[in-house]
């Protein structure tokens, strides 16, 4: 008994690791068919301009300037002058990191939550609308978005908790709705208070109330730093990491992350024990709406970008990449982190290859196709538990007849 | 009101060669979110083949014939991707679909691209740039009514649908595979196989019902927008329409005439008057799902074994 | 030379981790009824999967007719005119009965499915054999006998002439299931070949010829029914002498603990109600046992009582407290422990490491948390100790995922939590369901050890083995009433059954 006492964590570590294993091998398998595709649209291209080259040439080519740049991320050495790259790979990772963040908490409550993007949707909204017209100091934005993504999370929760409608279905349906009616608040028939009409955006926020941009930092490496003094990043990425510890903590050191946790294993253990399952899954949505919306702050509250209503029509791709994030990161906060910069880091470089030949958006197909293969990757995970449990099947066995 | 009319019925076709789609797939057991994708797929090459054959010259009515073929053979392909990961692999159907989703919009982005050959995902089809064959050519008048195709196809399927459903042995095995695979196994089915046909289908309808929403309409698309949503309409219009062919076409019309307005509401007098913004009546189908789905499922059925996958060693 | 119909010689079927047929032989003789007799996971399942098609055995062959024959799906079985009723009946619920007996062999005619020549044919099968059914009703609408004679039928209708029948008397009262023995009776005489899986050893004595043994696995050899005792089968089957009868004392019921009054529930699955005006009252110290053929409202029942669900119409009253309404934590607090029906779907979270199912009912409790953080230490310390004095195995104690132990160990530690509590009132719902013999007298040996520790105890069972056992007193629901109650030292197993199958019923007082 007591021998048994001191192995103890050991199911759980070798989890982590098959883990991840597999998220690495989603990534690779994700990266060398972004590697095919760039090559075939290459070849496509050069043929188009009635150019031949050889098949060496081709790969030369692909490498160079396509491929390379993806994998650089924002360290692509021509992109990177004064750490623009950097910053903005840092500028995408935060708000990645709460969209995974909103994905991978639902996940742990058995629910899926595609709606991500809806609150993102709405959380940019109440942030702006924090900024540009009550002008509050950035915290407060800050707290607006997350009020706006919690809204907009805790409603597909109610209609799955009281109306028994699918999450999915209710998330999907509140996206569109949320995007279609931020446009409408801004633009308003140009009449909008945040409407900017000369530029057709929403107002910039560093000239009407600078107080609501997040603070920034910078590097001290050279004489002006790593960023320069003009373009700085901001704290948001530290904003993103320390949510996603406190979200790894809830989880796994409390009460209400047990409860959560039992839900999504099994709702009807749940019950069972007592934990009201209505008031969890709604909760549970709640929070990960709240979680989206932060994110949304955390990007539009650094000041580099507008929203534009007239052209605003499809939903925010950083929603739907909190999916890729969570998946890669297995539902862990922690790999959250990573897997968000990961993302973010493709996602840069992918803007950075030679546009002429390579269009942008084979970053966004390799992060679909990552996604496409976490879907299975518990496949991945028991092949590799598999290799690794070879060596100590004896004691399986040996489990085994104690059971019997 | 003719206009209205007009629209109202591309769009139901739309909604109920997508919704069928849907059907076939959700009752062998395989949930397709994927659905959304697919038709950004199938509207893709159907507008792509329309170009080729504009170019090549060939007869108008093999024309129209061959690029719908088309349309619905990239859907098909395509939602071999989730047949795979959904039956072989028993992924997580949702997930799955999801990532297909997301590739399908990235995908025709550089594609539009690569064949545009500049930084435009906008690919144009109508009378201008083409001579031959274009947009127009899926359409016919029937005095005042603008008609077209896709209509005909949509009737089409919902009675073939019906028919493959209820009377076939086919129809009769597909559905047992969506509601207890174990016993459609246990009397010699072959539910992998079963459910692989059923997504198929879903992509031969969903291809079609892509090309039905991107070409009748108007003589240009920009794919960064994919198909807006109609999939995921086309969704709720099967839930509504309780996984039967009747009912989606019940649905399908019903959901058309909200989605039918965001194009001419300021043509329709009284709405004009309203002086809503345009986006409200872009909002409103998802707004009409919601309320109806908040309604009806309680008491809604879905096949029971849907979104579970099939593992014949697992019993 | 014996004339065998069926033979499967030296099968062997591995599963990961676990052997379920070692070597395993097994001889059908024409026209004869086989019986196939061992406990819950011996591997009898396994065995027929193979037979029927649904596995490929590692080892062995099978021969018909004496010659080798290869079975790779259902369908190849059909085609030798093999056929089964599964224990879990392979149904489609929301298909007609006629549907359901030609799924997968269909009449066409063209491509339509030629359902009038179906019915012509299934009518006369329905009465050549006696048994009766609706073509056109559905099968969810019809009840668990019926449902067992479409089972039947779709093997008749594919002309099959072995027929296997797996635990097909677990979900029938006793007087269908002297029907069912007649109706096997007359398959026989119409020369058919039976195998008849079972762990009843009553059951083959009524009609079997022959009977053969498997043990964890392995093959224990075939008796000749008529010259075995039953003693000596079951020694075969269990591998010692097995004491079926546990012993306890007089009781002696105290104060009332449990009351319910009146109690309605309304049903999920029709517009009905499930539970009509029940009443009962559990005593300190006493078992009362709840007995009735499965989906007689004694889940619904159970639900309302331990408040999974709510109850349309009474009362419910535990030490003089009304929990009618009362959320589950409530009762919990008031002294109601729940030994559930399904431990998968309520018991364990299965994905849950093992310390945190053993505080499943608890882990709110001050001893446990504090200021909303788990007390991890002192969760492990506790759940160690149930380990060691409930005697639950499991690969890596405390941590080990619930879903990776046997049944029989996550059933231990659902007992163990659920005893561990100090409850006032125990509610046990088919507390051994499909648990070997070791660990049903185990549980059983728990159960009585509360009720003389003074406990409520309230035990719905399906086996009247069990009930006639255990019980201090039995009620009988038939339909969501309760028809009977009877002291089981002055009744039979066949007066129960008589009111299980609402044949009788006495007269509701007051």
């Amino acid at each position: 008994m007591a021998e048994k006492n001191r192995a103890p964590r050991l199911g759980n570590s070798a989890d982590g690791v098959s883990s991840l294993l597999a998220s690495l091998t989603c990534i690779l398998m994700g990266l060398v068919i972004g590697f095919l595709a760039l090559l075939i649209l290459g070849w496509i291209t050069l043929a188009q301009d009635g150019n031949t080259v050889s098949f060496g040439e081709m790969l030369g080519k692909t490498w160079n300037s396509g491929f390379k740049a993806i994998l650089s991320g924002g360290f692509y050495k021509t992109a990177n002058a004064m750490g623009m790259g950097v910053r903005t790979e840092i500028l995408q990772a935060a708000p990645l990191i709460m969209t995974g963040l909103s994905v991978a908490f639902a996940f742990k409550t058995g629910l899926f939550n595609i709606g991500a993007a809806g609150q993102y949707t709405v959380g940019a909204y109440f942030a702006l609308f924090g900024a540009i017209v009550l002008k509050l100091p950035w915290w407060a934005c800050l707290l607006a978005s997350a009020i706006g993504g919690a809204i907009w999370g805790a409603i597909p929760g109610f209609f799955k908790a009281y109306l028994n409608v699918n999450e999915v279905i209710t998330a999907i349906m509140f996206n569109w709705i949320g995007l279609y009616g931020v446009n409408t608040l801004i633009y308003q028939g140009g009449s909008g208070p945040m409407y900017n009409t000369n530029t057709t955006k929403t107002y910039t926020i560093k000239q009407v109330s600078p107080d609501s941009l997040l603070p920034t930092f910078n590097i001290p490496i050279g004489d002006k730093g790593y960023f320069g003094k003009m373009f700085l990043p901001t704290i948001g990425i530290f904003i993103a990491i320390a949510v996603a510890v406190l979200i790894w903590v809830v989880l796994n050191k409390t009460v209400f992350g047990y409860e959560l946790k039992a839900c999504g294993f099994n709702k009807n253990a749940a019950k069972y024990a007592g934990i009201n399952d209505r008031k969890n899954i709604i909760l549970s949505m709640t929070i990960a709406g709240a979680l989206a919306g932060l994110g949304a702050g955390l990007f539009y509250l650094s000041g580099s970008k507008e929203w534009e209503p007239l052209v605003s029509t499809s939903l925010p791709a950083t929603g739907f990449n909190g999916i890729s994030v969570a998946l890669l990161a297995s539902s862990n906060p922690i790999g959250c982190i990573f897997s968000a910069i990961f993302i973010s880091h493709i996602t840069v470089g992918g803007g950075f290859m030679d546009a002429g030949i390579f269009p942008s958006e084979v970053s966004s197909i390799i992060s679909g196709v990552v996604i496409y293969l976490c879907a299975f990757s518990l496949l991945f995970r028991s092949g590799i538990r598999k290799f690794f449990a070879r060596e100590p099947k004896k004691a399986a066995g040996k489990g085994k007849e104690a059971d019997a | 009101m003719w206009l209205l009319l007009k629209y109202t019925l591309l769009y139901a076709s739309v909604l109920a060669l997508v919704a069928l789609g849907g059907m076939f797939s959700e009752r062998s057991g395989i949930i397709n979110i994927a659905l959304e994708g697919i038709m950004v797929i199938g509207g893709l090459m159907g507008v792509v083949a329309i170009n080729l054959f504009n170019a090549a010259g060939i007869p108008v009515v093999l024309g129209v014939i061959l690029t719908i073929l088309i349309s619905g053979a990239a859907g098909m392909l395509y939602s071999s991707l989730l047949a795979f990961s959904a039956v072989n692999l028993k992924a997580d159907q949702t997930i799955g679909g999801t990532a297909l989703n997301l590739l399908a919009t990235a995908l025709a982005v550089v594609i539009a691209k690569r064949i545009n050959g500049s930084d435009s995902p906008k690919i144009s089809y109508n009378s201008t740039t083409n001579k031959v064959l274009s947009n127009l050519n899926f359409s016919f008048q029937i005095g005042p009514l603008t008609l077209n195709w896709f209509i005909v196809v949509a009737l089409a399927a919902l009675v073939a649908a019906w028919f493959i459903l209820y009377r076939t042995r086919f129809g009769m095995r597909l559905m047992a595979c969506g509601e207890h695979p174990q016993a459609a196994d246990s009397v010699g089915i072959n539910v992998y196989k079963m459910r692989w046909c059923g997504v198929l289908i879903s992509g031969l309808l969903g291809g079609i019902g892509g090309m039905a929403y991107i070409v009748p309409a108007v003589g240009d698309w920009n794919f960064e927008i994919g198909v807006a949503g109609m999939g995921f309409l086309a969704l709720a219009v099967m839930i509504f329409g309780q996984w039967k062919p009747a009912g989606i076409a019940a649905a399908a019309l019903f959901f058309a005439v909200f989605r039918a307005m965001a194009n001419i509401f300021d043509s329709i007098g009284f709405l004009n008057a309203l002086n809503w913004p345009k986006e409200i009546y872009n909002m409103m189908p998802f707004l009409a799902s919601m309320v109806v789905l908040a309604f009806t499922s309680k008491k809604s059925r879905a096949p029971k074994a849907e979104g579970v996958p099939y593992d014949k060693g697992s019993r | 030379m014996e004339d065998y119909v069926i033979e499967m010689l030296h099968i062997t079927k591995e599963f990961p981790g676990i052997r379920a047929n070692d070597d395993v032989t097994l001889q059908l003789k024409r026209g004869e009824i086989h019986a196939l007799l061992g406990e819950n996971s011996a591997g009898k399942s396994t065995l027929m999967s193979v037979l029927f098609g649904l596995y490929q055995p590692e080892q062995g062959i099978i021969k018909k007719d004496g010659q080798e024959v290869k079975i790779s799906n259902p369908n190849d079985a059909t085609a030798l005119h093999i056929g089964m009723v599964h224990q879990h009946f392979k149904l489609v619920e929301c298909f007609t009965v006629l549907d359901n007996i030609i799924l997968g062999a269909e009449p066409m005619k063209g491509v339509v499915v030629d359902r009038a020549a179906a019915r012509k044919k299934v009518m006369e099968l329905s009465q050549r054999y006696g048994l009766k059914v609706d073509p056109d009703a559905r099968v969810e609408d019809i009840s668990v006998g019926m449902q067992q004679r479409v089972e039947i039928l779709k093997m008749l209708y594919r002309d099959n002439d072995i027929l296997i029948f797996d635990e097909p008397t677990a979900v029938l009262t006793p007087q269908e299931i002297d029907e069912l023995m007649d109706i096997m009776r007359g398959f026989k005489a119409e020369g058919k070949s039976i195998l008849f899986i079972t762990h009843k050893l009553a059951e083959i004595k009524a009609v079997a010829d022959r009977c053969s043994v498997l043990r964890k696995g392995k093959y224990m050899g075939t008796v000749d029914v008529a010259n075995t005792s039953v003693e000596e089968m079951s020694r075969l089957m269990v591998g010692r002498d097995v004491q079926l009868v546990s012993t306890k004392d007089e009781s002696h019921p105290g104060d009332v603990v449990l009351q319910v009054d009146n109690l309605t529930v309304p049903s999920k699955v029709s517009k009905k109600d499930a539970v009509k005006h029940a009443s009962l009252q559990v005593r300190a110290g006493e078992i009362v046992c709840l007995a009735g053929i499965e989906g007689n409202g004694q889940t619904e029942f159970i639900h309302a009582v331990t408040g999974l669900d709510k109850p349309s119409s009474g009362t419910v009253t535990l030490c003089g407290r009304d929990i009618t309404h009362a959320p589950i934590r409530r009762r919990s607090k008031l002294g109601m422990s729940h030994i559930p029906e399904d431990r998968h779907k309520h018991g364990l979270v299965l994905d849950y490491p093992l310390e945190y199912n053993m505080v499943l009912q608890r882990y709110w409790e001050k001893g446990f948390q504090q200021g909303g953080f788990l007390k991890k230490r002192v969760i492990r310390e506790y759940s160690d100790r149930l380990i060691e004095q409930y005697d639950v195995r499991s690969g890596q104690g405390s941590t080990t995922i619930a879903r990776s132990m046997s049944g029989g160990n996550q059933q231990k530690a659902i007992v163990a939590r659920e005893i561990d509590k100090d409850p006032q009132l125990l509610i046990a719902v088919q507390p051994t369901r499909g648990l070997d013999v070791g660990a049903i007298e185990y549980i059983h040996k728990q159960i009585i050890a509360q009720r003389d520790a003074k406990k409520a105890v309230l035990l719905v069972s399906l086996e009247l083995d069990e009930v006639m056992n255990l019980s201090d007193r039995i009620l009988v629901m038939y339909e969501g009433e309760i028809v009977g109650e009877f002291d089981p030292k002055t009744t039979d197993v066949q007066t129960l059954g008589l009111y299980m199958a609402g044949a009788k019923r006495m007269d509701k007082e007051g």
